[in-house]
């Protein structure tokens, strides 16, 4: 069996060192990259959403390596994610691939069948093993988590342009090869490295990144934006990350005390009062907490079609007028270029900066 | 003299203007960019130099549009910004007051609302050509109508005909159903403008707080048949500013000029840089599968910028992209 | 004086029509409904929604616009499941709050939430949260329920012997069962609001008939029917809708009396794009019937559809001469 899972990020990370501590042979898929995306695009629905299109191309080129087996999350709806493993598995095996799927989801009737399908990955490995296989591939995921939160504060300050890059780079490449017990080692060394960057010190933009999960933590699907916007001197967080996502999906939520979904739920109700699947709530209740805290500006994230987040994009303009906070939203897809994209990143940047220096002028 | 120069090089038309001392526009070249920007650069700017008075000092230099990054290393120029802030730039100083930019270019669109002058919202086209002005190029082709004479025939309509289309090749078999039907000339002509205006307003307009006065700018805006297309959708006076076909331009130069007016000296190559010998290649990297196109461009040999990778690891090493 | 609700003719009202306005009106409430979609609604839709929403959803933002001032209440339940374990897609979910936030001037709003997900009785305790807001008589109130849930019973009954669900229900005299032995019978699949709101798909319906042709729909299929189709899938699906219509496409494929399969869809519609292709895969995989897939978006010209359709009735009626001889 080799074991092969959709990227998402630096997700793989976390993914395979759960699996290869349990000693099961993983396949990472090659970075989602331009040939992933047509690859996908080419045998996905037409209107189907760019992580399905993403993920299929993911395990397209795995399966040239040699992976037969797909390990993937699911849900129950109501957005689409919960039925991608069901939609991508039929396709497949239309195109002649023999993959066995297991879907990691919230059981349809009873426990067991969660454990039976972990069961099935794992065999007979005891269940403390597989515990602490799913311990070490979290603390990973927190691990890469402070990496990427340490470049987006240091990518407006760097002194020259790149060196944050190549750090972060470095320090993943640090944890991803680090093996168990000696991850504490991993983590020093790859902080440090992360502190080392020289920066200016100088006052900064702040800007939120909001929206559907996938197209935030996969730099491929959202074009480079945490990169681009801090070279465009901002500093960037987002809404959601991938050790939350973890937990959320993978973990049924069991870790406790994570800025977590629910903070977002509560600061969503004067705008929406219900969830709506996906991360819809959550994009409405991160832009009012990012406007609490300061945040000059919301950047909403999703990708063409994408049910709840359409259903926050509505609504994100009532929110704009009545908090004067500026949102933009970008849609993104195997269409989106580059070089429109950028011009409307600069653009909100300068917007951003103008009205800054507008507020400074009259205080 | 003293003066600013202003390029904006975008994929259809590549315009440059000469701007005075007090920031009033003297002189303006447009070209086709013909999908080769380093010679359209150089051919304005050996144009504008004959253009401008003897003995002008050029003080400063601004680059937009989706080619500026190139037009801006050619020219050595001060400021690089993008068409939003550009356009915006420039309607603001011409049109004091102004609470609403509509731009229509050949390949986009743009909508800018400005409140007191400064930006205050923007957005630019999502789907393709039938909210652009290249989708009236193409219909007035296909009606053997002149482009300039496009504008005063659809004024001569009784009823405009409805025309559908979220792109261009449906409106276009849309409009041949119409003409079949035997529809008016002038009926159609309209009616092809009000489906432009419907697009733009559903599309680049959605949910935009439209409020006067208004201007409408970009190439498009020379058809007369368009604005009196916006003035009926939105029931508003529409203005279209002298230079309305070189706004970015316009804005770019007087970004420039803002620029050196703290004190900076220009980095401008001077009108020799129309002769000397730019060169872009391009090669595929192949760092990973992401295969980026990368742009290479030497002066007189020596690569002096890169684009197009999406690591960095090109363009980092030739030296950071300004971006002011 | 009497309390008037406004239900706007868009989303699941061709589903439940019967059921709301037995209720309201049990209750002692006037029953408005906004007209057929016309240019002027889909227009007022068009400026109200974003550009990303589906046609269905930009066509309910015009109903609201146009039924908002002949109502005293507009009646726009938020439709999180009619079905236990399953939801309607994310955009019904979340329409009252994107209809607050985009049309001014609203009247009163009843947007309750309708939610089966965890039992199907929960119905009840809703239907009787919306009717005290109205009614002051709890007695009057369950019995509104009760003569609703049995019109819609006989509402669906009707809908399974053949008839159109909007002819099973309203005014004017029901229609008897086309002759489905004489002509040819197409399956129309898609969500009710796209496949009976005669102006956004350009009288398909009305077309198909004038060509001779019987038609039978998505919601002519029992519901057990549809899931015995359904219980072949590797993973229950959690769209009510997109289940009954793949349970319902699946039925029509292996059913040898349809000749042909029509299968409509919003531009960019997200449940569909899942449904559409687990349908259009088994379709293709059986082989054996003409398949036509329509989008629908607020740019559909009368000339595509009508060629698509003449193209499709060919297929249709070449196979059914070659499989006469």
């Amino acid at each position: 069996m080799k074991v092969t899972f959709p990227h998402m990020g630096n997700l793989w990370i976390c993914l395979d060192a759960m699996l290869q501590y349990l000693g099961i042979e993983t396949v990472v898929p090659p970075p989602s990259s331009k040939k992933t995306l047509n690859l996908g695009s080419k045998h996905s629905p037409e209107f189907a959403c760019m992580p399905l299109k993403l993920n299929l191309g993911n395990f397209m080129e795995a399966s040239e390596r040699g992976a037969d087996t797909i390990v993937m999350a699911g849900g129950c709806g109501p957005c689409r994610f919960g039925y991608y493993a069901q939609v991508e598995h039929i396709i497949l095996e239309d195109l002649g691939y023999k993959y066995s799927l297991v879907v990691m989801e919230p059981p349809e009737k009873h426990i067991s069948e969660l454990l039976s399908r972990i069961r099935y990955i794992t065999g007979n490995k005891p269940w403390m093993e597989v515990i602490r296989g799913i311990k070490f591939g979290y603390r990973k995921a927190r691990a890469v988590d402070r990496l990427e939160m340490a470049a987006m504060r240091k990518r407006p300050l760097e002194k020259r342009a790149g060196q944050t890059d190549t750090a972060l780079t470095e320090a993943l490449s640090i944890i991803a090869g680090s093996a168990y017990g000696k991850l504490d080692d991993a983590i020093a060394r790859a902080s440090e490295i992360m502190d080392q960057i020289p920066v200016d010190r100088k006052p900064v933009l702040k800007i939120g990144l909001v929206g559907e999960i996938y197209t935030l933590l996969e730099p491929f699907a959202n074009l480079d934006i945490e990169r681009k916007l801090g070279r465009l001197g901002v500093e960037v967080d987002r809404s959601i990350y991938l050790s939350e996502w973890v937990n959320d999906h993978l973990f049924m939520g069991l870790i406790k005390g994570l800025r977590s979904s629910s903070l977002y739920i509560k600061s969503s109700a004067p705008y929406m009062r219900h969830f709506v699947g996906g991360h819809g709530q959550e994009t409405l209740g991160a832009a009012v907490y990012y406007n609490k805290k300061g945040y000059d500006g919301i950047i909403q994230v999703l990708p063409f079609t994408c049910m709840p987040e359409i259903v926050a994009q509505s609504i994100l303009p009532g929110f704009s007028r009545d908090t004067g906070m500026p949102v933009m939203t970008l849609i993104v897809d195997e269409q989106t270029g580059e070089s429109g994209y950028l011009t409307r990143l600069e653009a909100f940047v300068d917007l951003l900066a103008e009205k800054g220096a507008r507020k400074e002028e009259l205080a | 003299m003293i003066g600013f120069i202003g390029l904006d090089v975008g994929s259809v038309s590549t315009n440059i203007v000469f701007l005075d001392d007090e920031g009033k526009v003297r002189e303006s070249v447009y070209l086709r960019t013909n999908g080769r920007p380093i010679p359209a650069v150089q051919k304005g700017l050996r144009q504008i130099s004959r253009l401008v008075p003897l003995r002008t000092v050029i003080r400063g230099v601004g680059a937009t549009g989706s080619g500026r990054h190139l037009a801006g290393i050619i020219a050595g120029a001060d400021v690089i910004k993008n068409e939003i802030t550009s356009h915006a730039t420039a309607s603001s100083r011409l049109v004091p007051g102004v609470r609403t930019v509509l731009e229509i270019g050949g390949q986009d669109s743009k909508i800018i609302v400005l409140r007191d002058g400064i930006v205050a919202d923007f957005a630019m086209n999502t789907v393709c050509a039938a909210g652009t002005g290249s989708f009236l190029d193409q219909q007035a082709a296909r009606l053997n109508v002149k482009i300039e004479d496009f504008g005063g025939l659809s004024l001569k309509a009784s009823s405009p005909v409805r025309i559908a289309g979220r792109c261009a090749v449906f409106a276009e078999s849309d409009m041949i159903h119409k003409q079949q039907m035997g529809y008016d000339l002038p009926d159609i002509l309209a009616g092809l403008c009000e489906a432009l205006v419907r697009n733009y307003l559903n599309n680049v307009g959605k949910g935009k707080d439209i409020s006067g006065p208004v201007v409408f700018q970009g190439g498009v805006a020379a058809n007369l048949g368009m604005r009196s297309a916006f003035e009926r959708a939105l029931n508003k006076e529409i203005i279209v500013p002298p230079n309305y076909d070189v706004m970015g331009a316009v804005g770019a130069a007087m970004l420039a000029r803002d620029y050196v007016s703290r004190g900076a000296p220009t980095g401008f190559k001077g009108f020799g840089a129309a002769e000397t010998d730019f060169h872009a290649g391009s090669f595929e990297c192949d760092g990973c599968p992401n295969c980026c196109e990368v742009v290479e461009l030497s002066e007189n040999g020596a690569v002096i910028a890169r684009w197009g990778d999406r690591c960095g690891k090109w363009s980092n090493n030739v030296s950071r992209e300004k971006i002011s | 004086m009497t309390i008037k609700i406004g239900i706007p003719r868009s989303l699941l009202f061709y589903n439940f029509i019967p059921f709301w306005k037995t209720f309201f009106e049990g209750i002692g409430a006037e029953v408005v409904t906004s007209g057929r979609t016309n240019k002027a609604i889909l227009q007022d839709g068009l400026r109200l929604s974003v550009d990303e929403a589906c046609l269905p959803v930009k066509v309910a933002f015009g109903h609201v616009e146009h039924l908002k001032d002949r109502a005293d209440y507009i009646f726009i339940p938020r439709l999180v499941s009619v079905f236990p374990r399953e939801y309607i897609c994310p955009k019904f979910l979340g329409f009252p709050d994107m209809v607050r936030q985009n049309v001014r001037g609203l009247p009163g709003v009843i947007d309750t939430s309708i939610n089966m997900y965890r039992r199907e009785r929960d119905l009840y305790g809703q239907f009787f949260e919306i009717g005290s807001r109205i009614c002051g008589n709890p007695f009057k109130i369950a019995l509104a329920i009760k003569k609703a849930g049995e019109e819609m019973k006989r509402f669906t009954a009707r809908v399974e012997s053949g008839l159109r669900p909007d002819r099973a229900y309203g005014p004017g005299s029901p229609e008897e069962t086309p002759d489905r032995r004489k002509n040819a019978t197409v399956a129309v699949l898609g969500h009710p609001y796209n496949i009976y709101d005669s102006f956004i798909n350009i009288s398909l319906l009305k077309r198909l008939e004038d060509a001779g042709i019987n038609v039978l729909t998505t919601d002519n299929v029992p519901e057990k029917e549809v899931n015995y189709y359904v219980s072949s899938l590797n993973k229950k699906l959690f769209w009510t809708l997109g289940r009954r219509m793949v349970g319902a496409a699946y039925h029509f494929l292996e059913s040898p009396g349809i000749s042909g399969i029509i299968h409509v869809a919003s531009f960019a519609c997200g449940p569909d794009s899942m449904t559409g292709e687990l349908i259009e895969r088994r379709a293709r995989r059986t082989g054996d019937k003409p398949y036509l897939s329509l989008t629908l978006d607020e740019h559909t010209g009368e000339a595509g559809i009508v060629t698509r359709i003449e193209a499709f009735l060919d297929m249709v009626g070449m196979n059914r001469q070659s499989a006469r001889c």
